[in-house]
């Protein structure tokens, strides 16, 4: 069984809709990325999966539904996020961010900050900064830390490196490289940057107008050249 | 000089008891409540009627009325503010519709004419000159010990740092777990309780009447215009500029301009500073 399962999905802001018939379904200890251009509905089906959408259709975690729960329920069911705009907590220190984080896990928060601080040493030496005056890459490492701190089986990371530098862009993909590596931990994040996507992920799909047009391993799509020319442009 | 020093610092505890509830509300739910001089109104009467009317030890009356604010907070969240979801200028006007039909219950119930509160704590001390009741002064320390319990539950518990949260970014507090709708309501209680404590001692230090919801509601609002905004620190310190402001215009000037200063330093605030209402709203 996989551990998280996408079954004929549809998502409506109102009237409009964002989704058709998405179905997908993540393997525990995966690294999947969503890959697809501006408005293809990438952050619309993160934030599906996380209760902050009105949808029709199935979410299962380890095969219980997550359909019509509040989302509170969704992150204490084991599903962490990094959303597109961090939505952080900007008059808190760093370390406060990092702690309401743990809201619904507290039994480890000594161990879980020692692996966020270990992963990202910037928020340690920062911990009592405000994020407010942070720069973009720190925030999105505390965005990805205090995902962390809430436990999850399957972390969600929605565009993880746009507008970053090289270098912290580099910080940060290998941050959740080694993170799938040491502990295991399934990720699916959303991507513009489709080298990338190719180069951290296992399993591909691509989005289109609110549907899953090409889906495949990340060795497959590479070599099939016309998909390449077709979705990525080069 | 000592008289006015004295009065300043115990008015102002009051002012800030009687604001914190309301700025409480703002910053995390985003709503200004029009009504929150309604728990005053509610508590103040509600304490004269178990412990005047019915002989109940005083203790009780104040817990009673305490409970019945958190309640009535609890039953405004659930019943108004959040069906009318995100619609401010609906929950604001249905909120004033509401601290008006307070009174009228009151008048219908109590009748019109003011009523004396015998003081919750009787007795008066006298300090270099100034005249101490220990009603105000308990009203007084109550309300430092309670703000300086809030400020200690938000910075140091997860339930308070939830709260805060929740002022600062919903999503973000819902992503990480913490339930919006139910740091919500908690704050409703929280406020309607803190609103009825006030009532008691407000109107133990004035008058209990029924349209004594106004004032308080100008010394609130005064309070997240001047610049409090929610936050705790800032609402005691807001708290205690118009207090004093109030015993130096009321002493030294005339004491018909009780409120007066109040109300035009809310006005030259919003003209110097217009965003003063929607700057940073956070506990
Ligand atoms: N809150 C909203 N209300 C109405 N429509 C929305 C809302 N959020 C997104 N949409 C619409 O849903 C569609 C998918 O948007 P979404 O943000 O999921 O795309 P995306 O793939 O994440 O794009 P980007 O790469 O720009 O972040 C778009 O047409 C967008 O306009
Ligand atoms: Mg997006």
């Amino acid at each position: 069984m996989a551990l998280l399962d996408i079954d004929k999905l549809s998502a409506f802001y109102g009237k409009a809709q964002a989704l058709q018939d998405v179905s997908l379904s993540i393997a525990e200890g995966d690294i999947v990325a969503l890959i697809g251009t501006n408005g293809a509905g990438k952050s619309t089906l993160l934030d599906s999966i996380m209760g902050q959408v009105t949808v029709s259709g199935d979410i299962r975690l380890k095969g219980e539904s997550l359909v019509g729960k509040p989302t509170s329920k969704i992150v204490a069911a084991g599903v962490g996020y990094a959303p597109e705009r961090a939505n952080l907590f900007a008059h808190m220190s760093v370390r406060n961010n990092l702690l309401v984080g743990a809201y619904t896990a507290r039994d480890n928060i000594a161990d879980n900050l020692s692996r966020v601080e270990n992963l990202f040493p910037v928020l340690a030496e920062r911990a009592g900064q405000e994020t407010s005056t942070q720069s973009g890459g720190e925030r999105q490492m505390v965005s990805i830390g205090r995902a962390l701190m809430t436990n999850p089986s399957i972390l969600l990371v929605d565009e993880p490196t746009i507008g970053l530098a090289p270098k912290v862009f580099n910080d940060i993909a290998e941050a959740l490289r080694r993170l799938n590596a040491e502990t295991g931990l399934t990720i699916l994040i959303t991507e513009q940057n489709v080298n990338f996507a190719l180069t951290l992920a296992r399993h591909i799909h691509v989005m289109e107008t609110g549907r899953i047009r090409v889906s495949g391993t990340a060795d497959e799509l590479r070599e099939d050249a016309a998909l390449a020319e077709a979705y990525f442009g080069h | 000089m000592t008289q006015i020093l004295i009065q300043g610092f115990l008015l102002s505890g009051l002012y800030a008891l009687i604001a914190v509830g309301f700025t409480l509300i703002f910053s995390v739910g985003r709503v200004l409540n029009l009504a929150y001089g309604a728990y005053l109104v509610i508590g103040g009467y509600a304490y004269f009627w178990l412990s005047q009317t019915l002989g109940m030890p005083k203790i009780v009356g104040v817990l009673l009325a305490i409970v019945l604010g958190a309640v009535i907070g609890i039953s405004k969240y659930r019943l108004i503010v959040k069906p009318l979801k995100g619609d401010h200028v609906a929950v604001e006007i249905s909120t004033l519709i509401l601290a008006v039909v307070v009174q009228a219950g009151i008048v219908l119930l109590f009748g019109d004419a003011s009523k004396i509160l015998h003081p919750i704590v009787s007795g008066v001390s006298r300090v270099g000159g100034a005249t101490v009741t220990y009603n105000i002064l308990t009203a007084a320390v109550v309300s430092w010990v309670i703000l300086i319990g809030l400020y200690l539950f938000v910075r140091f518990t997860h339930l308070g740092r939830a709260l805060e949260a929740v002022s600062m970014d919903v999503k973000g507090a819902a992503i990480s777990g913490v339930d919006p709708d139910q740091m919500n309501q908690l704050t409703w209680a929280i406020s309607g309780a803190l609103g009825a404590l006030a009532g008691v001692f407000f109107a133990s230090y004035t008058q209990l009447y029924p349209g004594m919801w106004v004032t308080p509601l100008i010394i609130a609002v005064a309070v997240v215009i001047v610049g409090g905004i929610g936050s705790i620190l800032g609402t005691l310190l807001v708290a205690h500029i118009i207090g004093f402001m109030e015993v130096i215009s009321t002493s030294l000037i005339a004491a018909e301009l009780r409120g007066v200063f109040t109300m035009l330093l809310i006005i030259v605030v919003l003209i110097i500073r217009p965003k003063g209402l929607f700057g940073r709203a956070e506990l």
